[in-house]
């Protein structure tokens, strides 16, 4: 699954990247339509609901979705053969 | 059938209000309202209804408007320094659309003022006493028979125009122990039904009163006591929405005056008329029982708000109105802005009701 | 998100400010209220005026915004009329512990069954910041314009003390712990109440030194101590940090309940 910001609900606050325990976003550094600096997701292959929500069947982590206060943050199936950045963890 | 009981005022109060199938008091203990807290609270529990005591009588009007919700009939008790504080809340029940029955059995005032002697001071602050454009009904019942009736007929009222409904008594009636009819049941009409699939708050009909959409019907409706749209969200900031629903709510009982309207006529042809309402109709029934004069016309008026002016146009040949009231003249006022003829206001405070005497004192005074 | 269908999604964006704690806080006690599987139509939800009272307009049940401070009152209503509604009252500081202080004190007595989330964020938010009766001393506002000179009430301590079956307090940076907490609060029978300081960036963080958001989330974490680590300073004798504000389920009791479903 991937991780989206609704770009309609989100004011900019950047909870979601203070809180994250594996520190997936980062601030972002354009401004969109409404004037809102969305955070970008600096290294998405971390989010744990990602990468292991479809293997356990149930959601995992969500501390951005929870502590997000403009219910922003989704997750939604990727397209197949969605191109993304792998690393590998020890 | 009926049978026949000698009850206090208070007492036939809320045998009325169970009578009319009230399953909700909320109250708070007041001299001279207290007796309807007490009956209510031995009866209510029997019947399956629901009897809590609150902490002040501003969490007591908050409770009966939270169990109307869920569409229980709700009714409370109360007395002047209580009913000021119930103000907030009554506003909050107007706008809202919450019918539930407020009891007022007043008592001398300002303030403290006179626990155990009656008044009706009140006459004024249940028109207007809540801040914004109001509108509300007010049942003003001057005996015990009536003290039965009337709570009866202020829930079917309440339910029918979705409003609060005030019994505004005074403690010579609530206190006095009568001779009463008691019917074996009453006549029980319910709030309109909501039609499911439309918005909580649209009015389609030209009596200008919304379905009622009880909590627990799958409805979700969202009550709020700001300026709300027909979906019940809050738009404070629409100046023209604003205004649409402030006369909504107040045409609402405006326009069914005649409806709502409840007296009785004696004597329409009548020079000097006499207009009383709760304890001094006692008084003038006495005098007009002693002086049978064809000349003096008597309207007693069981709905004092809103004001049934169409009852004082029936007296064609009125000259005079004179009209007793335990406050310093609060409805003559109301009644000298729909005739041209002379209003006297026989104000009585102290909390002694008039006697036969003094009303034919002025009754022979000719001005 | 599962409990995404309580929201009324026609209502969303809501009005809060960027980075309002009020947000995190309603996600919480929806996922909570979700996890108890409640049906909407059985489900109240009660609130009275400021920020934190918006929150159930957003909420797709029948719900009550009623006058300021007399939530509980209301609730009290709809509760003891009918039993079998599940009640859950939002409030914040000023409207529980200022103009609602009597019927807090009376509704922790009663033990009435519902849950009460306060979203404390220690200010008047929605007015404009004014002090509160939980602003902490010396901080500024629009009322306390030289720091506040009167010292803040401890909420839970007033609901254990006037007789709550369940106090727990957490912040809004403790989200997987307070729906936990208010999960037990929405099980437990009789009065729950759940204290959350929230961070208001627009009226308290901009007056009292916090310029991003993050900066006050991170004030909050920093100063939040267990309950267990508390007690386990006073066991060994140590003092208590005064600044320092003790997080986690402080009450858990059976005494008798009114109004629990039956």
């Amino acid at each position: 699954m991937k991780l989206v910001i609704d770009e309609n609900r989100c004011k900019g606050c950047n909870l979601c990247t203070k809180v994250c325990p594996y520190k997936i976003f980062r601030e972002g550094k354009k401004l969109n339509r409404k004037g809102v600096a969305v955070p970008e997701l600096d290294r998405p292959e971390r989010c744990t609901n990602c990468r292991l929500r479809n293997l356990y069947g149930r959601q995992l982590c969500g501390v951005c979705q929870l502590t997000c206060p403009d219910q922003a943050i989704h997750w939604v199936e990727e397209e197949p053969y969605e191109p993304h950045k792998v690393a590998i963890e020890y | 059938m009926t049978r026949t009981e000698f009850w206090q005022g208070n007492t036939a109060c809320a045998e009325g209000a169970l009578a009319a199938g009230c399953n909700f008091f909320g109250g708070y203990p007041i001299t001279p309202s207290t007796e309807v807290a007490e009956h209510m609270a031995a009866k209510l529990p029997k019947k399956g209804g629901v009897f809590i005591q609150m902490e002040d009588e501003i969490a007591s009007m908050a409770s009966i408007i939270g169990a109307s919700w869920t569409g229980a009939r709700a009714m409370t008790a109360t007395s002047g320094p209580g009913f000021s504080l119930m103000m907030e809340n009554i506003g909050f029940a107007i706008m809202t659309e919450t019918p539930c029955v407020v009891v007022n059995v007043q008592r001398g005032g300002p303030s403290t003022g006179q626990p155990t002697m009656s008044a009706q001071g009140d006459m004024m602050q249940v028109r207007f006493g809540s801040h914004g454009d109001i509108a509300i009904i007010a049942l003003s019942p001057a005996t015990v028979q009536e003290m039965f009736e009337l709570t009866a007929k202020a829930f079917n009222l309440a339910d029918k125009y979705r409003v609060p409904v005030f019994l505004m008594a005074d403690e010579t009636v609530g206190h006095m122990r009568e001779k009463i009819l008691v019917p074996d049941s009453v006549e029980k009409t319910g709030r309109k039904p909501f039609v499911p699939g439309n918005p909580p708050f649209r009015v389609t009909d030209p009596d200008l009163i919304p379905g009622f959409p009880a909590f627990g019907t799958g409805q979700h409706v969202h009550v709020t006591g700001l300026t709300h749209d027909e979906r019940g969200y809050p738009a404070a900031t629409n100046p023209p929405l604003h205004m649409a629903l402030v006369k909504r709510l107040v045409d609402k009982i405006e326009n069914a005056r005649d409806e709502i309207a409840d007296y009785d006529i004696v004597n329409p042809d009548a020079e000097q008329v006499f207009v009383a309402y709760g304890g001094p109709v006692r008084t003038v029934m006495q005098v007009m029982h002693d002086k049978k004069d064809k000349n003096v016309g008597f309207l007693r008026i069981r709905t004092v708000w809103p004001f049934p002016e169409k009852a004082l146009l029936e007296f064609k040949n009125a000259r005079r109105f004179l009209v007793p009231e335990m406050n310093l003249g609060q409805i003559s006022r109301e009644i000298e802005r729909h005739v041209t003829v002379p209003v006297v206001p026989i104000p009585k405070l102290g909390g002694e009701l008039h006697t036969p005497a003094e009303l034919v004192k002025v009754l022979e005074e000719k001005a | 998100m599962s409990y995404d269908e309580w929201f009324r999604q026609d209502r969303l964006p809501h009005i809060f400010c960027a980075g309002c704690g009020n947000g995190t806080i309603i996600n919480c006690t929806l996922a909570a209220v979700d996890q108890m599987g409640w049906k909407k139509e059985e489900t109240v939800f009660v609130s009275g005026i400021g920020c934190s009272s918006r929150a159930p307009g957003y909420i797709l049940t029948d719900s009550l915004h009623t006058t300021h401070g007399r939530a509980l009152a209301f609730a009290t209503g709809v509760k003891m009329a009918k039993p079998a509604f599940n009640v859950v009252v939002f409030t914040g500081d000023g409207d529980l512990a200022a103009i609602g202080g009597n019927h807090f004190i009376h509704a922790c007595r009663r033990n009435i069954d519902m849950t009460v989330v306060c979203m404390n964020n220690q200010i008047y938010g929605m007015t404009g910041g004014q002090g509160s009766p939980t602003t902490p001393l010396k901080c500024l506002s629009s009322t306390t314009p030289y720091g506040c000179a009167e010292p803040p009430f401890d909420l839970c301590e007033l609901a254990t003390a006037a007789g709550a079956n369940y106090v727990a307090r957490w912040t809004s940076y403790h989200v997987k712990e307070l729906e936990k907490a208010v999960k037990v609060g929405l099980e437990t029978p009789g009065f729950s109440f759940i204290e959350v300081l929230v961070q208001c960036p627009t009226a308290f963080g901009r007056r009292n030194k916090f310029r991003q958001v993050a900066d006050h989330v991170e004030f909050l974490k920093s100063h939040s101590l267990l309950k267990a680590k508390r007690d386990r300073l006073i066991d060994q004798g140590q003092p208590v940090p005064e600044d320092m504000f003790v997080v986690g389920e402080l009450t858990k009791r059976n005494r008798p309940a009114m109004g629990v479903k039956p």
